[in-house]
């Protein structure tokens, strides 16, 4: 149940998330440092992204790592401690409380500190350093600084403290959590668990390196070069985009290598949130190179990256997850005794299609519409996302609701596990 | 009663992969059969170590074995030596090993 915990707050967060984009299209039509904006994006960074990444950690760890948690009662108690500093963050940058803010982003960084204190205790002894282990613990030297930096901004909204310029510094903390938390995570799980869900051969070669050397060289030359030497900027962004272009690689070979017949709509979303992160680094790389500038064009970049490649990428994850591990628990002990449904079963693809058709379109729609400049433009994207939320969200209800209620099972639904 | 191949192989397809549809037969995940008397030894793989339905699946091919008249032990060996590959799927099984 760890993991769903997780999971569930993390929905409920993209849900949230969503739900408000058609309000703060005014909002979303200036600049990215607005209260509320600011709200928003953390709502989906720390309640949608990370919430996420964290759960789908407790499950995956075992499988990537092949060891066990340290400590699930440590995962648990964090879980409270983050709800809690998460929640307060959000409510506090809508209202723009910067003092309540600083004790809110304290509370995140205890949560932040227990998971990596959990996850560096299960990596005690440890010696099969594949890929996805590597860029899983460098996902957490990340995670620490990503932390610190914001923290830092937090306290330095009461006590000057910052010796730069508060904007490099706040695109240092973007690109910290985005290229040594987010990206490491995503792609590092992403080389072990896509060739699960496609049945695809494990990918290797020189792909592998440029994700891991982009990102492990990328990150610190792009953020050193954001707040003391502008001419870091530019190597910096190459690096991370050369990332970038490993992990495609990577996805487009296991999406043609695959042995899996069909695509499942969870499959859809991995493989479309995999097309969104060329758009963004694009326009991320003429942001670094100064073709393009200004908020506006910034917006539209954070959108495809952490709308396009970060959350599609969770949403199809999480389609395939959330159904498992509501299956493994209510049925998986049934097999072979009573029918039990297939996994499939548990699914509602008509509102996975919904969601997929909705957000995805939704996000492409909404970053030219921030790019563009107009309200109208971004609130009609903003609809779609949220209808789009909500469809995603009755998915995993459907889902879940084997927890609570079995319901009844029909022929056409079963399988042969049972004889 | 005397347990043949045919049977044992017949049990596994019927034993499935619940996150991808497929037979762990279909999927190639077994890698021999071996029958004495009335005690049957199945060595098999899963798609990757440290798969999350690793006690589940190796509990319901006993199930699945000890289902077929005549079979008194069912002894499951795991080995990631080859390891799985999707070359290994095939849709329809040879039973004959």
């Amino acid at each position: 149940m760890l993991p769903l915990s997780y999971l569930g707050a993390a929905a409920a967060a993209f849900v949230a998330a969503m739900v408000a984009l058609p309000w703060l299209a005014p909002e979303l039509n200036g600049h990215y440092y607005h209260p509320r904006v600011l709200a928003l994006t953390h709502a989906i960074t720390l309640g949608w992204i990370t919430m996420s990444i964290l759960g789908a950690s407790y499950q995956l760890i075992p499988i990537v790592l092949q060891r066990p948690l340290w400590s699930e009662r440590l995962a648990r108690w964090q879980l409270g401690v983050l709800l809690i500093g998460v929640t307060g963050m959000i409510a506090h940058f809508w209202i723009g409380t910067w003092p309540a803010l600083a004790s809110a982003a304290a509370l995140v960084g205890l949560g932040a500190g227990m998971h990596v204190v959990n996850v560096v205790l299960s990596l005690r002894d440890f010696d099969r350093w594949t890929f996805t282990a590597r860029l899983v613990v460098l996902g957490h030297v990340g995670l620490s600084f990503t932390v610190v930096f914001g923290f830092a901004l937090a306290l330095n909204h009461l006590w000057p403290l910052l010796p730069g310029a508060f904007f490099p510094t706040l695109h240092a903390h973007i690109h910290l959590a985005l290229a040594w938390w987010i990206a490491p995570m995503l792609m590092g799980v992403s080389a072990r668990v896509y060739p699960m869900f496609l049945l695809a051969p494990e990918p290797h070669g020189w792909p592998g390196r440029m994700q891991l050397w982009g990102l492990a060289v990328g990150a610190p030359v792009l953020v050193t070069g954001l707040v003391a030497a502008p001419g870091l900027i530019a190597p910096g962004a190459a690096a991370l985009a050369a990332a970038a272009a490993g992990h495609v690689v990577w996805v487009i070979s296991m999406a043609r290598g695959r042995k899996r017949p069909g695509l499942d709509w969870g499959l859809r979303f991995v493989l479309a949130a995999a097309g969104f992160l060329p758009l963004g680094t694009v326009l991320g790389l003429a942001l670094a190179f100064d073709l393009l500038s200004g908020p506006r064009v910034a917006l539209a970049y954070a959108v495809l990256v952490l709308g396009g490649w970060a959350s599609l990428s969770i949403v199809g994850m999480m389609l395939k997850i959330v159904p498992f591990l509501v299956w493994y628990r209510v049925y998986s002990p049934q097999v072979g005794r009573t029918q039990v449904p297939t996994l499939a079963a548990l699914g509602w693809p008509a509102a996975e299609a919904t969601a997929w058709v909705l957000l995805t379109g939704g996000i492409l729609a909404l970053a030219l519409a921030t790019a563009s400049g107009r309200v109208d433009f971004i609130a009609v994207p903003g609809v779609a996302l949220a209808t789009g939320a909500l469809a995603f969200a009755a998915s995993l209800g459907h889902a879940v609701l084997h927890l609570v209620r079995r319901p009844s099972i029909r022929a056409t639904e079963t399988e042969a596990l049972a004889r | 009663m005397t347990v043949t191949r045919e049977q044992v192989w017949t049990a596994l397809g019927e034993v499935f992969d619940p996150e991808n549809g497929m037979s762990i037969v279909e999927l190639g995940l077994v890698y021999g059969i071996d029958i004495h008397d009335d005690a049957v030894h199945v060595t098999m793989t899963f798609t990757t170590a440290g798969c999350p339905l690793h006690a589940s699946i190796t509990d319901w091919v006993r199930q699945a074995i000890k289902r077929i008249p005549g079979v008194e032990t069912v002894d499951v060996r795991l080995t990631f030596d080859p390891l799985w590959t999707p070359e290994r799927i095939r849709p329809i099984p040879d039973r004959t090993r």
